[in-house]
C-alpha cells in the first residue's frame, strides 16, 4: 500500500490535516489509535467516518511503531520510507509523506520517564527542560512548564533529527513544542519521487 | 512445546474515559451488560481482590473488540474481559456442543442429507430451544456430506487441482477451517482455484485443529489450549519449509494471530508474521508484480463489503477492497462498519437471540439501503461480502440476501480459457 501522505493520530490536528490533503487531492491514510476524548463524544467517531467517505483510509484501533528510513550518507538528514503499525509490522505502509500528529501525554505522543522526554514512535529532538523537579509549577494556576514541552521543527514544521529536519517527515497539533513551528498542511510540498529517490 | 507468551495486562493504563462503553455493541441493547470498562479494568480490581466478585453478565460481551479499538490508553479491555471468563465463568453442555466445532462437524458430515433437513424442521427446532437452549429462530449452517478434506485427497495432486494447471513449484499452507472444511467445502474449492490460477500450488496442514475461538468464548480454556499448540506445532513446520500459512475466515485468523498470544498465554510471535488472509498474500503477491490475474471481461456483480469486527481489529480490509477494484465488473460499495449482532454461538443460544438480532439491525437496514428497492434491481446480481462466516449466516438469515467471501467472488471472476 502506498499513500501520498500516512498521518500519525486520528486527533483534532491528525484529522485537519487529513481533510486539507483530502481536498488538494492527495491520498490519504490516518493510523488512529485510539478515538480523542470530546465533549460531544460522538464527534471523534464521526470525523473519522467523514474522513472514510471522502476517500480516507482510517485503520482505527492501529498504532504507529516504527520507521523505515532511507539509507543516507548524512546521518541527520533522512527521507522515511515507510511506517510499521501493530497491524502492519510485516508489511510496512509507504507514503511520500508523513505526519506525525501523535498529541500530548495522554495521547502517548510524547513519553516521559524520571529523566527525559521523549517521541517514542520515532525518536526525533524533544524540547524539554532538563530535571524533573524542573517539570511542574507548585502553582496550580500558574501555567505548567511541562505543557510546552515537544518535538522540535524547523521553520516548515519539519522533524528534527540531531538537528536537522527529516526530508519527509512533518508535525503538527500538540505534539509541537510550543517555541517551534508546526507544518502548514496546505502548503506541504510532495517530494518529487525520481529526484530524490 | 510453545512457551508462554509474554503477555502482561495493563488494567492500570485505564483512566475510567468510557470512550469503550460509548462504542460497545451491547451497551445499546442490553441493560444488564455492565459495559467494557466496568466488566473489564474495573471489575478485573475486584477479580484480583477476590473470584467471588466475578459477573456473569461478562457473559454478553460479544468479543468484537472495539473497546480497544477505540481506547486511547491503549488498555486491553476485550482480552481483560476474555481471559477472565476463560477463568471464572463455567459452561454447560449445550455450550460443549456449540463449542465443539470438529467433533460435531465429523459426527454431522456422514449424515448431512438426512441431518440438514431435520435441523431445519419445526419439531426439532422448537425441542433443541426447550432442551437445548438453541433458539429456534435461529437457522444451522448446513453441513456438507463430503468434507473439504476428503476433496482435497482426491481431487488434488502436488498443491493443484488435477487437470486444471500444472505444478510450479511453489507452496502455500491452506488453514481451512471448520466452516470450510464441514459445511462449505466449495470456498475451499474456490481458495484453490484462486491461488493455482497466481502459480501457487496449495498444502493442507500437517495436522488442524479447530482454531478454538468458540471453545474460548465458551470457557474451555485447556481444550482450546490443547488445540491452539497442534495448529501452532503445524504451523511451524509449514513456516519452516518457507510457506505462508494462508487462510479465509477472518476471526480463525485474528484468533490464532492474537488470542493465541494474547488470552490462551501461547507464543506465537514465530509464526503470526506469516499467517494471514488470502487478500493480505494475494495482494502483496500482485503489488510485488510476482502474480498477475486475469478476469473475465464479462463478469458483473454488485458487492456491499461489510468489515467484521475481526477484520476490523486486523486492520486489513484494505487488500480485499483493492483486490475488488481489480475485477472490472465489481460494483463495491463499503457499509458502515457495524456488528452484525450474531458473534459466533453467542446468537445461537437462546437467551442472546434478541439482543443479536437487535444488534445487527443497523447493519440489515445498511445492506437492504445498499441493494435498493428490489423491484429496482438491476440484471446485476447484488451480494454482500465479508471474511466471517458467522456474520454470512446472520446477514442470510437475516435479510435473505446472498453473502460470499471475497475468495469466491475472486475465483468466480477470474478468466478461464475453457469458459
Amino acid at each position: 500500500m502506498k499513500y501520498d501522505a500516512i498521518i500519525t493520530g486520528g486527533g483534532r490536528s491528525g484529522c485537519a490535516a487529513a481533510e486539507t490533503l483530502l481536498e488538494r487531492g492527495w491520498s490519504v491514510c490516518v493510523v488512529a489509535a485510539g478515538l480523542r476524548l470530546d465533549a460531544d463524544q460522538d464527534a471523534p467517531y464521526q470525523q473519522l467516518n467523514e474522513l472514510a467517505r471522502k476517500g480516507a483510509v482510517v485503520l482505527s484501533g492501529d498504532r504507529t511503531s516504527g520507521g523505515i528510513w532511507a539509507d543516507s550518507a548524512d546521518e541527520y538528514c533522512r527521507k522515511l520510507l515507510a511506517v510499521k503499525t501493530l497491524n502492519y509490522d510485516d508489511r510496512p505502509l509507504e507514503a511520500r509523506v508523513f505526519i506525525l500528529a501523535g498529541g500530548k501525554f495522554f495521547s502517548m505522543g510524547l513519553r516521559s520517564d524520571s529523566e527525559r522526554v521523549f517521541e517514542p514512535v520515532f525518536g526525533s529532538d524533544v524540547e524539554f527542560i532538563p530535571g524533573r523537579e524542573n517539570w511542574y509549577s507548585p502553582d496550580f494556576f500558574a501555567p505548567q512548564p511541562f505543557m510546552g514541552f515537544g518535538v522540535k521543527t524547523d521553520t516548515h514544521g519539519r522533524v528534527l533529527f540531531g538537528g536537522k529536519p527529516a526530508l519527509n517527515l512533518y508535525a503538527v497539533g500538540s505534539i509541537v513544542a510550543a517555541n517551534f513551528t508546526p507544518a502548514d498542511p496546505s502548503k506541504i510540498e510532495l517530494p518529487d519521487t525520481e529526484s530524490d529517490a | 512445546m510453545p512457551e508462554k507468551s509474554s503477555y502482561v495486562q495493563n488494567l492500570e493504563q485505564c483512566m475510567k474515559c468510557n470512550l469503550c462503553t460509548f462504542v460497545c455493541p451491547m451497551m445499546e441493547v442490553n441493560p444488564f451488560y455492565p459495559g467494557p470498562k466496568k466488566a473489564g479494568p474495573d471489575g478485573e480490581r475486584y477479580r484480583l481482590m477476590a473470584p467471588e466478585f466475578y459477573d456473569y453478565a461478562l457473559k454478553y460481551c460479544l468479543n468484537c473488540k472495539r473497546c480497544e479499538i477505540s481506547c486511547p490508553s491503549d488498555v486491553k479491555v476485550g482480552d481483560i474481559i476474555q481471559r477472565a471468563r476463560l477463568k471464572y465463568a463455567g459452561h454447560n453442555l449445550r455450550d460443549y456442543m456449540l463449542a465443539s466445532t470438529d467433533l460435531v462437524g465429523i459426527l454431522a458430515s456422514p449424515f448431512a442429507p438426512v441431518l440438514n433437513p431435520v435441523l431445519r424442521s419445526k419439531t426439532v427446532k422448537g425441542a433443541m430451544h426447550l432442551l437445548a437452549g438453541v433458539d429456534s429462530r435461529r437457522t444451522f449452517p448446513s453441513y456438507s456430506s463430503r468434507k473439504f478434506t476428503s476433496w482435497y485427497r482426491k481431487n488434488v495432486r502436488d498443491g493443484f487441482i488435477k487437470g486444471e494447471s500444472a505444478p510450479t513449484g511453489k507452496f502455500v499452507s491452506f488453514f481451512h477451517g471448520c466452516y470450510v472444511n464441514y459445511n462449505y467445502p466449495r470456498l475451499g474449492e474456490d481458495l484453490l482455484r484462486l491461488v493455482n490460477a497466481a502459480g501457487y500450488g496449495v498444502r493442507l496442514l500437517e495436522k488442524e485443529r479447530c482454531c478454538g475461538v468458540a471453545l474460548i468464548s465458551n470457557s474451555f480454556g485447556s481444550q482450546a489450549r490443547r488445540q491452539a499448540i497442534v495448529n501452532l506445532d503445524s504451523m511451524r513446520k509449514a513456516v519452516g519449509r518457507g510457506e505462508d500459512i494462508i487462510t479465509v475466515s477472518s476471526t480463525c485468523t485474528f484468533t490464532m494471530r492474537d488470542e493465541y498470544s494474547h488470552v490462551l498465554d501461547l507464543e506465537n510471535s514465530d509464526v503470526r508474521p506469516h499467517l494471514m488472509l488470502l487478500s493480505k498474500w494475494l495482494y502483496g503477491k500482485i503489488e510485488s508484480g510476482e502474480v498477475q490475474l486475469k478476469f473475465n471481461p464479462d463478469f458483473r456483480l454488485r458487492v456491499a463489503y461489510h468489515t467484521a469486527c475481526h477484520m476490523q481489529k486486523l486492520g486489513w480490509r484494505n487488500y480485499t477492497l483493492e483486490l475488488l477494484k481489480l475485477i472490472p465488473g465489481v460494483e463495491l460499495v463499503e457499509l458502515p462498519q457495524n456488528c452484525c449482532g450474531i458473534a459466533g454461538t453467542f446468537g445461537f443460544k437462546k437467551e442472546n437471540y434478541r439482543y443479536s438480532q437487535t444488534i445487527g439491525d443497523k447493519l440489515f437496514t445498511d445492506i437492504r439501503l445498499a441493494r435498493g428497492p428490489q423491484e429496482l434491481e438491476s440484471d446485476v446480481p447484488f451480494v454482500v461480502c465479508t471474511e466471517c462466516e458467522t456474520c454470512k449466516w446472520q446477514i442470510e438469515m437475516s435479510t435473505g440476501i446472498p453473502v460470499l467471501n471475497p475468495v469466491s467472488i475472486l475465483a468466480s471472476a477470474l478468466f478461464s480459457s475453457r469458459q
